[in-house]
């Protein structure tokens, strides 16, 4: 019966070949470590915050003089509805570790090489649609921090030239933040995800067709790839369950540890908290901002900050796989890297005074050098590493290297 | 590279806890019955006098084990689902104190340090050298000492204002999250499914992977 529904369903859409090709047998490298787990660790969270999120609309109320008591509805009246909003609110920040775990992971592997430029740049999408749906999403509990929050963010567009104050306007449909902008955000907030999973779709094709990168930085030969079925489900079901363990943890025993005290105050728009600090994963950029002492220089660092990610594929000259783990000095820049965006996301959350200031310069010249540095540094690295003769464990993967590989032992100053 | 890591954080976590601008007393808040409900009653008689629960109703009072007449004296001819506002009107409050008293339901969660915040503050007044009162933990309050905390030195007095400052604590931090008990419940059957959960599947992988041929 079963297979006989399938046959008439596989004459018309592809549904096994789909299933089979992109799912079951898809080819997978067997050496890939626990952190390729993230990919689909951040599909789950995806997916968690989009039906939690719906549940959420159906009771908040996107009205400046309903919505601060709508979710305190939710977290008091509605069955589990405290639930939802705390798995919904940790799982913004969960969000991010993981996407952000999943980026330090591209960029310690130099996942972004040739081919898998464009899985780099559609996950630079995919992260600033999420920091945009994060950053709308935290209005609509229309706490003290919500309001202010938006307000000091908004007002970052004014320095744009010439049409500053209209985009600033433009943005918050009115004066200042009020109404007509937690109404625009809650739509926003609401379309997003489904923008984000589409895009995810995209993210997926590119990744089906250049395949899986994996720690040794060169495509393996046949052999070396397994069916992702049953070996990597089974894997990242694992993987999914130590995820979970973490995330309850946090949402039934810590959930207040994302909630600012601040935002359980009802927005008043005439009492400015005395520190006003966005969320801890906008604090290494928001530390950017304001290591540079005029505004549009700020808003201009901030920005790139954030998508200077892309130049990567470019950037970084070197020719040997593997990134960090066959190139001594790229994991020193990566582990500097690393170190510095929490130096920055330390100086972010304290007010800006003092010793701090020059720290954070200092941290945000050194962010931008990483990038700004890497071409001359990752050739001369290379070079250096070719003339000592490169490790026996990669010459033994440029033999078993697949023939579609572009990787080789030829390339370089050698 | 994770030592590193973990370094890092404990470092940022530890720099961004050691600073507390004034040091707030600990407080170890209660959850029984009993206590929230003699916390309830002080709220009811003392702080509602001017300050609103305005997400608790009458009802879950009488819930927590409030006795019935008590619940039905305070709230007169309304009804058991009506949420608690403040007796004095917000705008006669804000004219004798110049500001209106902030509403109690989310108190223990809206200010940092929070049940110890409310705890310390409750008990922070004292008389200054000139008469007045004052409070260490929020100078520019306008609230009185509605305690009587200041000046008291007699140790069995000052116990029993303890005593009664952790039930008000207490009960403001059931009515800031009314439902974390049955929240930290559930995350225990949660997480001990989830530990059944994760073992399996770390064992199935295991097994799974020994039929790959080693390399």
């Amino acid at each position: 019966m079963l297979n006989s529904i399938l046959g008439w369903v596989d004459q018309r859409f592809p549904l096994t070949h789909i299933v089979k090709h992109e799912l079951t047998d898809y080819p997978t490298p067997r050496n890939l470590s626990y952190w390729w787990n993230f990919g689909f660790l951040a599909g789950v969270v995806l997916v968690l915050q989009l039906v939690t999120g719906i549940f959420l609309a159906m009771y908040y109320k996107p009205d400046v003089n309903m919505a601060f008591d709508s979710v305190q509805h939710i977290m008091r009246d509605i069955n589990y509805g405290w639930l939802l909003r705390y798995i919904h609110s940790t799982g913004a920040s969960a969000f991010f570790v993981v996407i952000y775990i999943h980026m330090a992971r591209t960029l310690y592997y130099a996942s972004y090489h040739k081919p898998r430029e464009l899985m780099w740049w559609t996950g630079q999408v995919i992260m600033l649609m999420i920091m945009a749906t994060a950053f709308m999403g935290y209005l609509l509990p229309w706490g003290q921090m919500s309001y202010w929050g938006a307000q000091v963010i908004t007002n970052l567009f004014g320095v744009t030239p010439f049409f500053g104050s209209d985009i600033v306007m433009w943005l918050r449909g009115d004066f200042s933040v009020g109404d007509a902008t937690l109404t625009r955000f809650f739509a926003l907030h609401y379309l997003f995800p489904f923008l984000i999973f589409g895009m995810v779709g995209i993210h997926l094709v590119a990744l089906h067709t250049v395949k899986s990168s994996n720690p040794s930085g060169i495509s393996l030969a046949d052999k070396d790839n397994i069916p992702f079925h049953p070996y990597f489900t089974l894997k990242d079901l694992f993987g999914l369950g130590v995820y979970l363990i973490v995330f309850c943890s946090f949402v039934f025993f810590l959930p207040g540890m994302f909630i600012e005290p601040a935002n359980n105050i009802p927005a008043n728009p005439l009492v400015t908290p005395s520190h006003i600090e966005p969320e801890w994963y906008f604090l290494p950029f928001y530390a950017i901002l304001r290591s540079i002492p005029d505004m549009l220089g700020g808003v201009v660092a901030m920005g790139l900050s954030v998508v200077i990610f892309a130049i990567l594929p470019f950037a970084d000259r070197s020719t040997i796989p593997g990134g960090a783990r066959y190139r001594p000095v790229y994991r020193l820049v990566f582990l500097v890297f690393i170190a510095d965006v929490f130096l920055l996301g330390y100086i972010g959350s304290q007010p800006p005074s003092g010793v701090l200031v020059p720290i954070g310069q200092a941290a945000t010249l050194l962010y931008f050098a990483t990038f700004f540095l890497l071409p001359p540094t990752s050739k001369l690295e290379e070079r250096w590493m070719r003339s000592r003769g490169l490790p026996p464990a990669l010459l033994t993967l440029f033999e078993q290297r697949s023939p579609r590989d572009k990787w080789s032992n030829k390339g370089g100053a050698a | 590279m994770k030592r590193l890591i973990i370094f890092a954080f404990c470092w940022l976590a530890c720099s961004a806890w050691g600073e507390a601008e004034v040091q707030l007393n600990k407080v170890e808040v209660a959850t029984d019955l009993p206590t929230l409900a003699r916390g309830a009653e002080t709220v009811m008689t003392v702080c509602n006098g001017c300050h609103s629960l305005k997400y608790i109703h009458f009802r879950e009072l009488a819930k927590l084990g409030v006795e019935k007449d008590k619940v039905d004296g305070w709230r007169g001819s309304n009804p058991m689902g009506t949420a608690i506002a403040s007796q004095m009107p917000a705008d006669a409050a804000a004219a004798s104190f110049g500001k209106a008293p902030p509403d109690l339901s989310l108190m223990a969660k809206a200010r940092e340090g929070e049940a110890n915040y409310i705890y310390s503050y409750l008990l922070g007044y004292y008389t200054a050298p000139d008469g007045t009162t004052g409070n260490h933990y929020y100078p520019p309050t306008k609230m009185p000492d509605v305690l009587a905390v200041a000046g008291v030195t007699d140790p069995a007095q000052l116990a029993e204002l303890n005593k009664k400052a952790r039930e008000v604590t207490s009960f403001l931090v059931w009515a800031a999250d009314p439902h974390a008990q049955e929240r930290k419940s559930l995350g225990l059957y949660v997480l001990g499914y989830l530990l059944v959960f994760t073992t399996m599947m770390y064992f199935l992988k295991g097994r799974i992977w020994a039929t790959l041929e080693k390399v």
